[in-house]
């Protein structure tokens, strides 16, 4: 286990600066953001600026010291907010994370009732509808989905608010949203994953055990088949956070998702790099936790 | 299956049955959709919309512009020019700060300060641009100002329109910070109540304010980026007021019972910049032909809802230095083939066409459309700003044609337009990269150099005629600003896209 851990953190390290890497690059290839923080300028004033914000050092240079400072947590002051970028991204992490766990928690409190029976009843009637549903859930894009939610439960029906993120009853709409994103997948997963054990010998053994089908299901069946879904909830988790950003956008929410939408916009570098690294830490450590819930669910794994 | 089919209607049937669920808002209350929140309330500090928007509504200047665009005393009661370079502000008494301090010349001299920065090099204020051609402000005594220009300015008053006055003593006490945040305090109708970024901005009437009460008491500026949701905001009562109603929504917002539109034009115009210096652009024969070959008024009536007009060139008719007699490109396909065969391009010639206005999109690509029939063969090549601004203007200035639009910052001259669109001056905007009109330097110089309007028209008239002829730019369209309103409140749409709200009253 320590030395699973061990090589863990190393793989985080080379995670960190592999996204940063990136990021920068990326970034400074896309523009100038002095041009953008002064349109009308001279050259000059330009040039002073840039060298202000410490852009007109070799890209080599920048690289070394924007690593050197984010080890330490320091990502820079946005050029925008002028405040350091970190704090700005923290500010706001707690609304998207809280936006996805809520999108995560509605999508499995559908998607694994509804997947055992698709699993149990195959061929039924209310499975074809759950794959028909599956179908039309996937094919429908987030904001789509946002709009068609707001103009029936906020404009027709006025049962809750159009937009925001000041109370529970604003949380309900974008929650769905996000949560339908990801509901079909889930729902199929479990369906699949439950097809794959429910013939299975020991599933057999148990009820000819006697036990009743309700445990057979939830205590044998589910629990082996819960492998696959918890690693696609990891896999799905970093995408959940890309879709927060169009239901941010949608519900006017702010997030960090909005909020690094707009700095790339705006070329703020410091608040996309402390954006996308934090994100990237999120996903990372949701990846492990899947890794040691694969102990928990089958002992049999070995971490290595 | 069936059997919960019963149970499913009626929920249903209670649902759209169920009244509204959602409180309005409280009657004093004026709500508006910003498509964000600024990131600093200090008003020197940003050169955003939605910021101008919000803190106009906070401060005051030192002159004031009707609806009807002409100057008004605000701050200063009168103004004079003394000479080509001083003029002269005599300042309101008694106006108060909402902190209860009294305006006074200090604070329009420290106003100044903080944007020019005399003897600094870095300077921090991104409006620096703007007012770069003030030399000093002196203060001649507790109520009069002296602003001193570099060279005779004829843009002075324009440029202090949008020139709030801040409290010297307060923002060196709070500190820049707070002041931008927390502790924003000027002279205008409203006072701070609460600053949530990327959320609202909370504002009260200020009691002592020297126009009197605003007709609402609580002024609220919400973030909402996506339009769709603004609409849905404005049918539902959450928000009074929205801006940038697209084409298609109009309709919609119109037949509405609780909503209907305010319309009006304003200065943006739209233009696509040729780059002269290269093929095929550089022929004169092909930069009229790319005029002939735009059918303006189909988008214009298809594509905008009628609100927009062609322009002769990128001056406007509101603008100082406007000249009617210069008409329009027609549109003629003919006339725009023979110019292309004449610049011997008979079979055509392929081009392309760059634009980052992700918004008029649909616009572009029409323009590429049109273009292509004449025999310009068009690849249209949508960017996003960022990039786009580094590509078009700055550090490589180097695409072939360019379609965008140029607000003028509000500002009601010609000057505002012909300067960064057309002078090649190395600290310019596009005109450095793309515009070659031999002449052209010169007499925008020339006017701008000159005070009084009655001898800068002449000079305009000259540069309008010129560039119709030369055609640096194909001329397109003005296009009108519209508002989404609640039929609660009585606001019209200002052609300088303010949102003066101490206008607005409730119906």
């Amino acid at each position: 286990m320590t030395a699973f851990l061990i090589r863990r953190l190393l793989r985080l390290v080379v995670v960190c600066i592999g996204v940063s890497l990136v990021t920068f690059g990326i970034l400074h290839a896309s523009g100038d953001p002095v041009a953008l923080i002064l349109p009308e300028a001279p050259d000059a004033d330009r040039a002073k600026l840039r060298e202000a914000l410490g852009l007109s050092d070799p890209l080599p240079t920048q690289f070394a010291r924007f690593v050197a400072n984010a080890a330490r947590g320091d990502f820079g002051k946005s050029f925008a907010h002028r405040e350091p970028a970190f704090g700005l991204v923290a500010e706001r992490m707690p609304t998207t994370l809280s936006l996805t766990c809520l999108a995560v928690a509605l999508a499995l409190a559908l998607a694994i009732p509804v997947g055992i029976y698709s699993a149990v009843r195959r061929g039924s009637i209310g499975d074809h509808a759950a794959t028909v549903t599956v179908l039309l859930g996937q094919s429908m894009p987030v904001f789509w989905i946002g709009i068609m939610l707001m103009l029936l439960f906020a404009v027709q029906w006025r049962l809750l608010p159009v937009s925001g993120w000041e109370s529970w009853s604003a949380m309900v709409l974008p929650a769905i949203t996000l949560g339908a994103f990801t509901t079909p997948l889930f729902m199929r997963i479990v369906r699949s994953s439950m097809l794959e054990v429910i013939n299975l010998d020991y599933v057999r053994t148990a009820r000819a055990k006697g036990v009743s089908e309700w445990l057979v299901i939830c205590r044998h069946a589910l629990r082996n088949a819960a492998l696959p879904i918890v690693t696609v909830i990891g896999l799905q988790f970093g995408l959940l956070l890309g879709g927060a950003v169009l239901t941010e956008t949608v519900f006017a929410i702010p997030g960090v998702g909005r909020l690094i939408v707009r700095a790339v916009v705006q070329l703020d570098f410091p608040i996309v790099q402390a954006g996308i690294f934090m994100l990237a830490m999120i996903i990372v450590s949701v990846n492990f936790m899947v890794d040691v819930l694969y102990v928990y669910l089958n002992p049999t794994i070995r971490l290595r | 299956m069936k059997r919960w089919l019963p149970g499913l209607a009626l929920v249903l049937a209670l649902l759209v049955a169920v009244p509204s669920g959602v409180a309005a808002q409280p009657k004093d209350t004026l709500t508006v959709a910003l498509s964000s929140i600024i990131s600093t309330l200090d008003p020197h500090m940003h050169f955003e919309r939605v910021g101008i928007l919000v803190n106009i509504n906070m401060f005051d200047s030192l002159l004031h512009r009707t609806a009807k665009l002409e100057y008004e005393p605000s701050l200063a009661t009168s103004w004079r020019a003394l000479n080509d370079t001083t003029w002269e502000f005599k300042l309101r008494k008694g106006v108060k700060f909402h902190n209860g301090d009294v305006m006074t010349a200090e604070d329009v001299k420290y106003s100044v300060d903080r944007v020019i920065e005399p003897g600094k090099e870095k300077k921090k204020s991104p409006q620096y641009g703007n007012v770069r051609a003030i030399k000093e402000a002196k203060i001649v005594s507790a109520d009069t100002v002296h602003i001193i220009t570099e060279k005779p300015f004829p843009l002075l008053l324009e440029r202090l329109v949008y020139f709030p006055i801040v409290p010297k003593k307060h923002v060196e006490k709070v500190g820049e910070e707070a002041f931008g945040s927390t502790a924003t305090v000027g002279t205008g109708p409203w006072k701070l109540v609460e600053y949530k970024r990327d959320q609202s901005i909370k504002l009260e009437a200020f009691d002592g304010h020297w126009r009197g009460k605003p007709a609402f008491k609580h002024l609220v500026f919400r973030g909402i980026p996506e339009v769709a949701t603004a609409v849905a905001e404005l049918k539902t009562g959450g928000v009074d007021i929205i801006r940038n109603v697209n084409a298609d929504l109009l309709n919609d917002i119109k037949s509405h019972p609780a909503t209907t539109i305010s319309t009006t034009p304003i200065l943006r115009v739209h233009y696509i910049s040729l780059d002269m210096r290269k093929p095929p652009f550089d022929k004169k024969a092909v930069r009229q032909a790319a005029n002939y070959a735009i059918d303006k008024q189909a988008i214009i009536t298809k594509m905008m809802a009628g609100l927009g007009k062609q322009v002769a060139t990128v001056v406007q008719p509101q603008s100082l230095g406007f000249d009617a007699a210069v008409q329009p490109y027609p549109y003629d396909p003919k006339k725009a083939k023979e110019l292309l065969a004449q610049a011997g391009y008979p079979n055509g010639v392929e081009v392309t066409m760059h634009s980052a206005a992700v918004e008029w999109r649909p616009h572009f690509e029409a323009l590429g459309q049109m273009w292509t029939e004449v025999g310009l063969k068009t690849t249209v090549k949508p960017w996003d700003q960022g990039p786009a601004w580094n590509k078009f203007f700055q550090a490589e200035g180097n695409v072939q044609s360019q379609y965008g639009n140029w607000g003028n910052y509000s500002v009601f001259d010609a000057d505002a337009v012909l300067h960064p669109l057309y002078h090649t001056e190395p600290g310019g905007w596009i005109g450095k990269h793309y515009a070659r009109v031999e002449g052209l330097d010169k007499l925008i110089d020339e006017a701008r150099s000159i005070i009084d309007p009655a001898k800068r028209k002449p000079i305009y008239s000259r540069i309008q005629q010129m560039i119709r002829e030369e055609a640096p730019s194909v001329f397109l369209w003005t296009q009108n600003d519209t508002l989404g309103i609640s039929k609660k409140v009585s606001y019209d749409a200002r052609p300088d896209e303010w949102l003066w709200l101490f206008a607005a009253k409730p119906k």
